[in-house]
């Protein structure tokens, strides 16, 4: 069971309330406690954070992605999660990111403003590929950011 | 080897153990012979001796009960035996090196008796019931010394069963670990969590907020509850609905104040799951009342109070009688005449519907029969029925065949119901029936999904149109509806009735809209059996059969 991979994608809807700067700081300590027990856990992924949602992939060993998935399910700062997806899968898809964030970057936040403001990250129009996609792109993007800078 | 092996102070060292030993041990020969019990084996059956006895045998006369495939099980593996004095062995057996078997039997009637008492659910290490009842006792026995207040609510898991059914036992074990987990994340330390059996739960605050901080957890908890679960890399999702009594206020016994949670677990459930509700009075009273309408539904079905009376439908194209509905009538003797909507419900829910349906079936169709034209008879058959019955079909064969009734004069009304649980099962049973030469009718159309998709799926013969329609005919919108289900029925090769038609002008209007048939009081009220004969026998309209006359209206009125 554990040699096998799943991916799962959901979204949820936010509950952090207060003003930007506060709202950085929670996302900073929820990023920095996901990494650390992702690592542990051999969990990868991504999280995506705008104007009332998250979004995120998780993806590792079935075991660990359920329990991480089951930790968050239990967090009072998610609501109405929808689960879209969870599926075995042959490969990572974001290796080298225990926990890759893509709510702040400025091509990150213009990219997904223009999803927002197409979509309003309706769950309905959304489906577990697109977000996968969205997520997959902004991350790569992000990992050739520093070569294009040195270039 | 005899018993004196063991007793002759031993210098065989294995001897000597396998004498001293606390398990019995039976050594039993190829042949099927016990040749050795060590002294704790003989012990157990004592005064019988086992030696040169077959195992059957020393059960039979150790008055173990089924002694036979007792044996056998032991042989085959191993087995529990309780023995006439209480006692539960342990038996396992193993093959023996020179042939025959080896059997060990250890006294686990301790063990046993732990378990029957044990206070854990195993799979989930909650509380179990009786431990609840026990907890709820001992905290009321605290505030009879030092008044409190407290709360228990009992949970109930809405769609567990399918995903139990769907994923296997294994994954419905591992999602109420994981339901546990999630209840024990949201209540505080001191707070009591049972598992009352299947996937039903129960919490006992006995240190009790104030009410709105009980409701906040019950509100809390469907939402925790209700979020999706990844379960064995499998999705699943389900709800759970709560009902809540409260401590003193709602009884001062745990079975009292179990029992009232569950009625308001009752009540949140009907009145939509994922919910929560508090226990009221009323509830009490309301759930008596339909305990006795169930006792007395019970009874109606063994004391015939039911009968069957007959609304005519009329042809519009020849303006002919062409067939009448059966309804189901239920005339009590104190109640008097109950109407099918208060009983048809229950009679579901507690799966009394399949025998008053079938009959129902039976009697329409044997007083059909008997009636001097073969005009159609219409049935009504329940979602549940199709549910349920699992023999509908052999049911409706048997039937045509008791009553000699012509299977093309049967038509049984379906609602969309019908067609909205196991649908392809349902649409074989349909087809089956069709091929039987019995026609199926879609009943109440327009009133639920009226979903298209049905009536593509399944060749009805006839769609009946709700009677709202007809009795908003002055209405615009209604009329439109009217006219595309006639044009509808009509280029799908179905006939349409329109329901519930009470005035001339509603039935010029159903004319004029394309109608096939019609029915309702102005064409003629529901009537017994006797009746309906006298009407088949009136003089003949233009084709032979009473004509839809509208003068004569008075004389199809019961």
């Amino acid at each position: 069971m554990n040699d096998v991979l799943h991916r799962l994608v959901y979204y949820s809807r936010n509950r952090i309330a207060g003003p930007p700067e506060q709202i950085d700081v929670i996302i900073a300590h929820i990023l920095e406690v996901s990494r650390r027990n992702n690592e542990r856990v051999g969990v990868t992924g991504a999280l995506m954070f705008n104007d009332g949602c998250f979004a995120q992939v998780l993806e590792g060993p079935t075991v660990a992605v359920e329990q991480t998935f089951e930790r968050i399910q239990q967090d009072p700062n998610h609501g109405d999660v929808l689960l879209l997806a969870c599926e075995p899968v042959t490969a990572r898809a974001f290796d080298n990111w225990s926990m890759a964030y893509v709510g702040r970057s400025t091509a990150g936040a213009a990219r997904y403003g223009g999803i927002a403001g197409s979509t309003g990250f309706d769950p309905v129009t959304l489906t577990a590929n697109d977000l996968f996609e969205i997520l997959h792109t902004l991350t790569l993007e992000e990992e050739e950011a520093p070569a294009r800078q040195s270039a | 080897m005899d018993k004196d092996n063991f007793s002759d102070g031993g210098a065989d060292p294995v001897a000597r153990a396998l004498a001293d030993l606390a398990a019995g041990v039976i050594a039993v020969d190829p042949g099927g012979a016990i040749v050795l019990a060590n002294p704790c084996a003989a012990g157990f059956f004592s005064p019988v001796d086992p030696v040169g006895l077959r195992l059957r045998t020393l059960f039979s006369l150790a008055g173990v009960a089924d002694p036979e495939s007792l044996a056998e099980a032991v042989e085959a593996d191993g087995a529990r035996i309780r023995l006439l004095d209480g006692r539960v062995l342990e038996a396992r057996s193993r093959p023996a090196s020179c042939g025959g078997q080896a059997i060990t039997l250890i006294d686990v009637t301790r063990y046993v008796h732990e378990t029957q008492r044990a206070s854990r659910d195993p799979l989930t290490g909650l509380a179990n019931r009786l431990e609840m009842s026990e907890r709820i006792e001992a905290l009321l026995s605290v505030h009879r010394r030092d008044p409190g207040s407290a709360a228990l609510l009992v949970l109930d898991l809405d769609r567990f069963k399918a995903v139990n059914d769907t994923l296997g036992h294994p994954v419905g074990d591992a999602l109420l670990v994981k339901v546990t987990e999630r209840l024990r994340s949201a209540v505080r330390q001191g707070d009591v969590l049972a598992r009352l059996g299947g996937d039903e739960f129960a919490v006992l605050l006995p240190e009790r907020p104030q009410p709105a901080a009980v409701e906040a957890l019950a509100a809390r908890l469907v939402d925790l509850i209700g979020r999706s679960y990844v379960v064995a890399g499998h999705m699943a999702n389900i709800g759970v609905s709560i009902g809540i009594a409260l401590i003193p206020e709602d009884g001062e016994e745990a079975e009292k104040l179990l029992r009232h949670a569950d009625l308001a677990l009752y009540r949140a459930k009907s009145g939509g799951r994922g919910r929560y509700r508090f226990f009221s009075a009323g509830m009490n009273e309301a759930m008596e009342a339909r305990r006795t309408l169930e006792l007395d539904l019970r009874r109606a079905v063994a004391l015939k109070q039911f009968e069957m009376v007959y609304q005519p439908q009329f042809d519009l194209e020849h303006n002919t009688l062409v067939g009448f509905e059966a309804l189901l009538r239920w005339n009590h003797p104190v109640r008097g005449l109950v109407s099918p909507g208060e009983f048809v419900p229950l009679a579901e829910e507690i799966g009394l519907i399949t025998s008053i349906g079938e009959w129902t079936l039976r009697t329409a169709c044997r007083e059909a029969a008997g009636w001097p034209r073969e005009v159609s008879i219409a049935v009504n058959v329940s979602a549940m029925q199709f549910r349920s019955d699992a023999s509908l079909l052999a049911t409706v064969r048997s039937v045509l065949d008791a009553t000699g009734l012509k299977p093309s004069r049967l038509e049984l009304e379906i609602t969309e119901g019908v067609l909205l649980n196991d649908t392809d099962r349902t649409l074989e049973i349909l087809h089956a029936l069709k091929a039987l030469g019995v026609r199926i009718s879609m009943d109440d159309f327009g009133t639920g999904y009226s979903s298209l998709s049905y009536l593509r799926r399944f060749p009805f013969d006839k769609i009946k149109i709700d009677q709202s329609f007809v009795s908003g005919s002055e209405d615009a919108h209604a009329v439109a509806i009217v006219r595309a289900v006639a044009a509808l029925g009509a280029s799908l090769g179905m006939r349409t009735t329109a329901e519930g038609i009470e005035t001339h002008q509603q039935l010029a209007r159903m004319r004029a809209e394309g109608c096939s048939e019609v029915q309702g009081y102005l064409t003629g009220r529901p009537m017994s059996a006797a009746a309906a004969a006298g009407i088949l026998l009136e003089p003949a309209g233009p084709d032979d059969s009473p004509a839809l006359h509208l003068a004569s209206q008075k004389e199809f009125a019961a």
